[in-house]
């Protein structure tokens, strides 16, 4: 409730309250002046000092809710630069991605370029025999679906 | 006595254990990463040709680079914005 109010105010009302008190404690001397106010003199006085301890603990507030505030603006400043950071360093991170992408699908353009220049050569040459493929296939099979 | 009264009452004004209430975003994972290994590509059973059989390896070895260079990104993108998020006090 109290970030809604302006610095401005707060530290007005805050030494408003002191002065007043301050006010309020003198004036219970000069009522010895006023004969109507003479009963009430112990009252104004101690009416006089509540208001000075109220604006005392209330400067006390005043200084944490600023340094508060303060700390709320560095704070919110290193997140804007955060969130710049992290999306440079995630453009960095895709831009880098694409390079290492590039470079495996070219790499195999040529395996499998090698592999045609050589596949009448070595299919006449070897044969493969089905339980080979099979051994091959078990051992590429995902073995977390079996577990599933 | 008076002294330590103010003191006493400046300090207690000034009492706080709130957390800033301001929160960085958590970071966008770029979609790249997000999407999961493929299954290593089997042989036709049927075949005999060795031709066939280097193929789908070799086309394996590209499946596992590819995810493996995955990885390695995860833990680039983690470290990387661990280390911006820490920078945040």
């Amino acid at each position: 409730m109290l970030s809604f109010i302006p610095d401005a105010w707060l530290q007005l009302a805050v030494l408003g309250i002191m002065a007043l008190g301050a006010v309020v404690y003198v004036f219970s001397y000069f009522t010895v002046f006023v004969p109507p106010l003479m009963p009430a003199r112990e009252l104004i006085r101690i009416a006089g000092t509540a208001l000075i301890a109220a604006g005392v603990y209330f400067y006390g507030s005043y200084a944490t809710e600023m340094s508060w505030r303060k700390r709320v603006e560095s704070v919110q400043a290193q997140v804007v630069v955060a969130e710049k950071k992290s999306q440079a360093a995630n453009t960095a991170l895709v831009e880098a991605r694409k390079k290492k992408t590039q470079v495996l699908v070219q790499r195999q353009v040529v395996i499998q370029e090698r592999i045609k220049t050589v596949e009448k050569q070595i299919d006449a040459e070897c044969r493969v025999d089905t339980a080979a493929t099979q051994i091959l296939n078990d051992a590429a099979k995902n073995p977390w679906n079996d577990a599933k | 006595m008076k002294k330590y009264l103010l003191i006493l009452l400046v300090l207690s004004g000034c009492a706080s254990n709130k957390a800033v209430p301001v929160m960085p975003k958590f970071p966008e994972v770029p979609t790249e990463l997000q999407t999961a290994c493929p299954d290593l590509a089997t042989v036709d059973p049927t075949t005999d040709k060795l031709s066939t059989v280097l193929t789908t390896v070799t086309n394996n070895y590209k499946t596992y680079y590819e995810c493996a260079g995955k990885i390695d990104d995860w833990n680039h993108w983690y470290t990387t914005q661990k280390k911006i998020y820490e920078s945040v006090k």
